[in-house]
């Protein structure tokens, strides 16, 4: 099972309905995946500058101290660091904006080795990435999702088969070492271990036991060698094994691609004002009044939207 | 006869089983058409319908709908979700846009019109009964389909018509390309005459002008190579999906 879908709005950069639009497809698909949901949205961006999400801890995995003390540090890092702002913290999670040109892996490496348990969630100059163990509701509750504006994001709400449910085993999946790049998976990717070990030889660190996470490292790494988002989405289907829907963003793209046998489902609208993109069709009647068509995507198709 | 009046339901407000069991004893009363407002892309709904009748969504539906029905006609103004009529005995099931995959798949009887595309698996394992599509159809159509006749008017997906028992299909397009032992035959004329008749009977007349005319269609059928197993086809054997 589990619920994947996108939302991209071609009429305008800050739609101050995505959010809301994004909680109520999630909340549709809820029954699809009652383990985890989680969103990537992509807002205005911040063009000078880096938004930088961290997750401190887990509580299924840790005690409260120890998820503190995590915290404690990372802000403690944060407020070393030149042209940090917009400090904040949010239950598991740490938010600052950070100025000037990074290295990605080299940020995430330094606040990852701040404590055991701290995962950096993104980084990226318009995506933020949010995500928790349990319902879209609880998402809402802790994240207050509905109240974001921006042109586009995907969503997923988890029915863990394979690893373990926590917040780190949670979709969306950030690009690791790729500014404003996530994906949603639906599926299996049943040659992961032959690429995760290839990736690991070359350096690369996982950090999850999730198959899906594979597609970001992928998509991640094709995009920082200059691949547009199709040609890596269509670099998927000559690559990976197995069932999937997948969707991915970056600051101005939303696309997918489907594998060859239509294992999953993944059902597309699309008109002159928006793009919507789900697992099933109730996602996006549930969300979007109007008169629409939805139809079915087919075996190995990859589209892409931009702006 | 007393003339008994239309049933309307608003699905927005009902669980899925208040509203097949109120569609249900509808039709038992001896409504002449129920529709439902706001079926919204619902799953499961007017499944295993074993009486005569007509259903009208007006709007999408969801998963398995029409799923083991007998006799019911069931009209979708909008599309429909995976599963549609699968393994329906007997009845008429219509969807004025597309359906997801796996629609008509191992009916037994009764027809299933898509006036849009079809996704993937199309008819697979159709035991009776028959498929039309306006539009074109995805992957593995027809797969193992062992009666029937399955018509699409545009083109359809790969691996057409494999490994089929007896199905006997007509593409108004053309074909993705033909599954294991799927081959091509010539389509005789009452055959063309057939799908004229049949395309005339089940289509609107904007849509069906829009269609091949029946003698345009390639005929499809399974070239009985993997009905019995024989060694020195051995190939054919390893290519079967």
């Amino acid at each position: 099972m589990c619920g994947i879908l996108g939302y991209f709005r071609k009429t305008t950069a800050t739609d101050h309905q995505l959010g809301a639009t994004m909680l109520s497809m999630l909340q549709a698909l809820g029954r699809r995946g009652p383990d985890s949901a989680g969103v990537a949205l992509v807002g205005p961006a911040h063009r000078a500058a880096y938004i930088v999400r961290v997750q401190a801890g887990d509580e299924l995995e840790m005690t409260k101290h120890a998820i503190a003390a995590n915290r404690q540090a990372i802000q403690s890092f944060a407020g070393t660091l030149d042209g940090a702002s917009d400090l904040s913290a949010n239950g598991l999670y740490v938010r600052f904006v950070l100025a000037g040109q990074l290295d990605l892996p080299a940020l995430t490496a330094a606040i990852e080795s701040l404590g055991e348990g701290i995962e950096v969630l993104s980084i990226g100059h318009a995506m933020e990435l949010a995500k928790e163990v349990g319902t879209p509701n609880l998402l809402e509750s802790k994240h207050h999702i509905s109240a974001f504006a921006g042109s586009h994001g995907i969503g997923h709400t988890r029915l863990c088969t394979e690893s373990i449910v926590d917040l780190s085993h949670s979709q969306p999946f950030w690009g690791r070492g790729a500014a404003d790049v996530a994906i949603v998976h639906n599926g299996h990717i049943t040659n992961y271990h032959q690429l995760r070990r290839k990736y690991e030889q070359r350096g690369v660190r996982f950090v999850t036991e999730n198959d899906s996470e594979v597609l970001a490292v992928y998509l991640a790494e094709s995009l920082n060698r200059g691949a547009t988002l199709h040609q890596s989405l269509d670099g998927v289907l000559r690559d990976m094994d197995g069932a999937f829907s997948c969707l991915a963003v970056t600051a101005t793209e939303m696309g997918f691609v489907k594998d060859p046998y239509a294992f999953k489902p993944l059902v597309v609208a699309e008109t002159d004002e928006f793009v919507a993109v789900a697992t099933e069709e109730i996602a996006i009647r549930s969300a979007i009044p109007g008169d629409y068509k939805v139809s079915e995507a087919q075996v190995e198709e990859v589209r892409v939207w931009s702006r | 006869m007393v003339e008994i009046a239309d049933v309307g339901i608003d699905a927005a407000a009902l669980s899925t089983r208040e509203i097949n069991a109120m569609i249900r004893s509808g039709l038992q009363g001896g409504a002449t058409e129920i529709s439902i407002k706001n079926p919204n892309a619902r799953h499961n709904l007017a499944v295993a319908l074993l009486q005569a009748g007509r259903v009208r969504f007006q709007g999408s539906v969801g998963y398995y709908c029409g799923g083991l029905i007998d006799g019911a006609e069931i009209q979708v103004e909008g599309s429909a979700g995976w599963g549609l009529a699968e393994s329906m005995k007997d009845g008429h099931v219509i969807v004025q846009e597309g359906a997801g995959n796996g629609a008509a798949a191992a009916i037994r009887g009764g027809t299933v019109v898509i006036y849009g595309d079809a996704a993937a698996r199309l008819g697979v394992s159709m035991k009776g009964g028959v498929v039309l599509v306006g539009g074109d159809c995805g992957y593995m159509a027809g797969f193992m389909g062992q009666k029937g006749t399955l018509v699409v008017c545009g083109n359809t997906g790969h691996a057409f018509a494999d490994s089929m028992y007896a199905t006997t299909c007509y593409v108004g397009g053309t074909v993705g390309n033909l599954g294991t032992d799927a081959v091509v035959e010539p389509l005789a004329p009452e055959e063309a005459e057939m799908l004229d008749r049949l395309l005339a009977e089940h289509l609107p007349p904007a849509v069906r002008a829009e269609k091949p005319a029946g003698r345009d269609f390639t005929k499809v059928v399974s070239g009985r190579k993997l009905w019995n197993f024989d060694k020195h086809n051995w190939k054919a054997w390893q290519d079967a999906l």
